[in-house]
């Protein structure tokens, strides 16, 4: 028998390596975190099983079929099982590259396919593009209908994805990337220049959360700069399967950060976050090795960097509030950060935390797959929100748009009255005016 | 390839959402935690309670088809890989906890119980099931009865098997079985119950365990101590068990694994160290004290290089931090991690370090070796590339020379992982053609048809047909 080839039956373009697959020692312990087995209880929607099937196309055992394309979006990249792996294998990871693979053995019919294109190759990565085909929706909501559909109940009427589009969509304001001053100068005693990697999601659907995480820099200590030429982080892309988008944007985002001249560059976007500490990953070989380092080395989250640095308690004010915390995936599993938001909650005077059960399992929401995967997505979401129930604080904490969006729509048609903040938008309430 | 006809069969009985006969499905129902092995099963089928079951394996019955029972899959010996095709009966939808029996001390739960689960689901009524084999997060009952599962806790509170109390499931031809019970003394017969315990799928389905509860410690001290030299370690652990001091953990790292973990987790521990044991003793508060002061005594007495007491919980986590990462740190190392189970009386721990060493050396393997001390049940880790024969053979010669050893001093091949497919012939070696036929006139008179888990155990009945699959991994 001849020596499997280590593409096997992949396409070779944007393959994962056989390696990364081969390290997966068949434990199982990730079974015990996967929430798509959780809810399925079926191996092949395990990370094991997921790994498996990789390896098996990568062997020559089995052909880069359909179901191991649906596998691969049926993941929810939550990476959960990173975390829970002995080994260091990264099934969300090996699952993004196989929906490279999906686009290239299965690509999606003419219309869908016009679609993503469009919205992966030419919105996504043009901000001003983005930002004009967001201007219906704000236009929508300014008419009230968005009132009409949701007290009416009109909505009821119309296909089941937009009814969960209607109930993310929150009420849109000016993007924040057009206003934000590019350089905040810092208060008080000068601590160092931090850029500010503004996402899209937030400039578009939070610009109020990321105002503030730029006011509490600059009441930190730190000038902030924000680069108004800021492109997408890529994370839509890789999560699509479109790596070719994504690198091309990590090519224009690694010049103008590293431009920026900054100590750090600092994201309020758990999913920015995780893409940014990944590039030099995605770009090993297209990018200077030592640029990439020193790339990587700047990225922090908010929480990370303000724990690491040390905040600044003397001017805060007590926020005399109840909260629990539900830890975005991108943010404990992507990027491996539990510790540091629950030290940023702790340092804000009267805020009591009050731990939720799983606090670090998936809401649900995981990019498009609300939208793809309706039923398991609101599944998902409701074990969580039982979670939040049960911890009863007067409001829930979390550091993710995606998150954000679904948490907000699940509180609302349950009529639960907690509201969600950003844990920057907590902080900043504790700020002096 | 099983016909139309008989899926739908299943599908009818069991119902068409527990009935997987595609090939995305089957391959990864081919394969357990055991490096190197992968089955292919014709239908993988997981009935949600006992009729399902039954109505399961009549059909196997017709087709004459073989069954390997599954819970998890965690297994580390090849328990539960189906090498002879056939059908897959998976159990982790059997996953109901049937009752606490506060007045009995016991629990019953369905074989596909998680074993955390029933762990807190006790602890929450204050009672305490005390196995925790290192899959308990995700490992099933039934999976531990069958494979006889231990742990860390196993020196002072045993393993599996000193906490089942009855057993219900099915054998081959259909008989259904209870046995077992409630009462704390039953001479009643042969123990079929313990025959089944271990039996790793080849005599009967286990779908019901009732299980023997107790109270929970009250009290815990967690005590670290580093050596320069693995035989000071060796005798430490000998001293305490002849101190009449049954601590409930007493667990043992070599330098390779200390540094594994240390180059993972960067939390200064220190390099040069030969061994690591980690104490900790629980029970009552005034025990608790008695025995952490003796365990103290000699550890001093024998001249550790560095002994460390917590005084908190939050210490003796950090304490119990390298021990608990070891296998993480161990298999983060290179692609193929082979963990194998030597047991020895624990007298001899210290000898069989240093034949360890000395094998290591012979073939030129990379090998950590970390275990649970004072069970004298070592797990030598080695760490390889099943891309590279040649290293790969050079391990298998490693464990063989080892086992032979380990046999030559009272040892036997497997403390706790079962046989399976990977120690048939060590089991051979171990018990010799007398000892093997008994076991193999007790499995014929459980499943004359040799219908359950072929090819397991015994090396006379790997059938021909075991290569499943294309590809390098195979069996």
């Amino acid at each position: 028998m001849s020596e499997p080839s280590p593409m096997g039956n992949f396409h070779p373009v944007d393959a994962p390596s056989y390696e990364s697959i081969l390290q997966c020692m068949r434990c199982g312990f990730c079974l015990a975190v996967c929430p798509t087995y959780a809810l399925t209880n079926r191996e092949r929607s395990s990370p094991r099983g997921r790994a498996a099937l990789a390896r098996a196309v990568a062997e020559g055992n089995l052909e880069f079929t359909p179901a191991v394309g649906e596998e691969a979006f049926f993941c929810l990249d939550c990476k959960a099982c990173s975390t829970a792996c002995p080994s260091g294998v990264r099934v969300g990871t090996i699952m993004e590259f196989c929906r490279s693979q999906e686009q290239a053995f299965h690509p999606p019919s003419l219309p869908a396919g016009v679609l993503r294109d469009f919205i992966l190759k030419r919105m996504l990565p043009s901000p001003a593009l983005m930002e004009t085909s967001l201007l219906p929706l704000r236009l929508y909501q300014r008419l009230g209908l968005q009132w009409a559909v949701r007290r009416l109940g009109i909505n009821r009427f119309l296909p089941d994805v937009l009814v969960k589009l209607e109930g993310l969509l929150p009420l849109l304001s000016r993007p924040l990337r057009l206003e934000i001053p590019t350089v905040i100068p810092a208060h008080g005693k000068r601590r160092g220049r931090v850029a500010f990697f503004l996402g899209c999601a937030m400039s578009l659907v939070f610009p109020e959360v990321s105002r503030q995480t730029a006011r509490i820099l600059s009441q930190q200590g730190f000038e902030v700069v924000t680069p108004r030429e800021v492109k997408c982080c890529g994370a839509p892309h890789l999560a699509e399967g479109d790596r070719e988008s994504a690198r091309r944007l990590a090519a224009i985002n690694l010049d103008l950060f590293l431009g920026a001249d900054a100590d750090v560059i600092v994201t309020d976007c758990a999913g920015c976050g995780c893409a940014l500490k990944e590039y030099e990953e995605l770009l090993e070989g297209k990018a200077d090795h030592e640029r990439l380092g020193r790339f990587r080395a700047k990225i922090r989250d908010i929480s990370e960097f303000l724990a690491e640095a040390g905040i600044r308690t003397e001017e805060l004010k007590p926020v005399p509030l109840t909260v629990t915390y539900h830890e975005p995936c991108h943010l404990v599993h992507g990027q491996g950060l539990s510790g540091p938001p629950r030290q940023v909650i702790g340092k804000i005077p009267g805020v009591e935390l009050r731990e939720m059960k799983e606090s670090s399992w998936c809401c649900g929401m995981a990019g498009s797959f609300a939208l793809k995967e309706l039923e398991t997505s609101r599944r998902l979401l409701e074990r969580k929100l039982s979670h939040v129930k049960v911890a009863g604080a007067d409001v829930l904490i979390t550091a993710n748009p995606g998150c954000h969006l679904q948490l907000v729509s699940g509180l609302r048609e349950l009529g639960m009255k907690q509201p969600v903040l950003h844990i920057v938008e907590l902080l900043g309430r504790s700020l002096p005016s | 390839m099983l016909t139309k006809t008989v899926i739908d069969h299943l599908r009818q009985k069991v119902g068409a959402e527990n009935v997987y006969q595609d090939r995305e499905d089957l391959l990864v129902y081919g394969y357990d935690a055991t490096p190197e092995i992968q089955g292919l099963p014709d239908v993988a089928v997981f009935p949600d309670n006992v009729d399902g079951a039954k109505a399961a394996l009549s059909i196997c019955r017709e087709e004459g088809l073989a069954v390997t029972t599954r819970g998890a899959a965690t297994g580390l010996s090849g328990g539960s890989i189906p090498i002879a095709g056939g059908m897959v009966l998976g159990l982790t939808r059997m996953n109901r906890i049937l009752e606490i029996d506060e007045e009995n001390l016991t629990a019953t739960a369905e074989a596909g119980v998680i074993t955390v689960d029933l762990f807190n689901a006790v602890a929450a009524r204050g009672l305490f099931y005390p196995p925790d084999p290192g899959s308990q997060n995700v490992s099933t009952l039934g999976g531990n009865v069958a494979e006889n599962a231990g742990g860390l806790r196993g020196l002072k509170y045993g393993v599996t098997r000193n906490y089942v109390m009855a057993l219900s499931g099915l054998l081959y031809d259909g008989t259904e079985f209870q046995t077992g019970g409630k009462c704390v003394k039953d001479v009643a017969g042969y123990s079929l119950r313990d025959l089944l315990i271990g039996s790793e799928g080849t005599l009967g389905i286990i779908t019901g365990v009732t299980v023997r509860l107790i109270s929970p410690p009250q009290d815990k001290r967690t005590l670290l101590a580093y050596f320069r030299d693995i035989r000071t370690a060796g005798e430490a652990v000998s001293r305490i068990i002849a101190a009449r001091i049954i601590p409930a953990t007493l667990e043992i790292m070599d330098r390779m694994t200390i540094n594994c973990v240390e180059d993972y987790m960067k939390i200064g521990l220190p390099r040069e160290m030969a061994a690591l044991l980690l104490i900790e003793v629980d029970g009552h508060p005034a025990v608790v004290a008695e025995e952490a002061q003796g365990v103290r005594r000699i550890l001093e007495e024998v001249r550790a290089d560095e002994v460390h007491q917590a005084g908190n919980a939050a210490e003796a986590a950090r304490l119990t931090a390298a021990r608990r990462t070891a296998l993480s740190a161990v298999a983060r190392v290179s692609p193929t991690t082979i963990l194998e189970d030597a047991t020895v009386p624990r007298s001899r721990l210290a000898e069989t370090f240093a034949e360890i060493e000395r094998l290591k050396e012979k073939y030129q393997v990379r090998v950590a070796t970390f275990g649970h001390a004072g069970d004298g049940n070592l797990h030598p880790t080695a760490l390889a590339d099943e891309r590279n024969p040649q290293e790969i053979k050079n391990v298998h010669a490693f464990f063989s020379e080892l086992y032979e050893k380990v046999l030559s001093m009272g040892g036997t091949v497997s403390g706790e992982h079962g046989i399976g497919i990977a120690k048939k012939s060590y089991l051979l070696r171990q018990f010799g053609e007398g000892g093997i036929g008994v076991m193999r006139r007790i499995k014929d008179a459980f499943d004359p048809g040799g219908r359950l888990n072929p090819g397991k155990i015994f090396i006379d009945s790997a059938p021909p047909s075991a290569v499943r699959i294309r590809g390098g991994q195979n069996v």
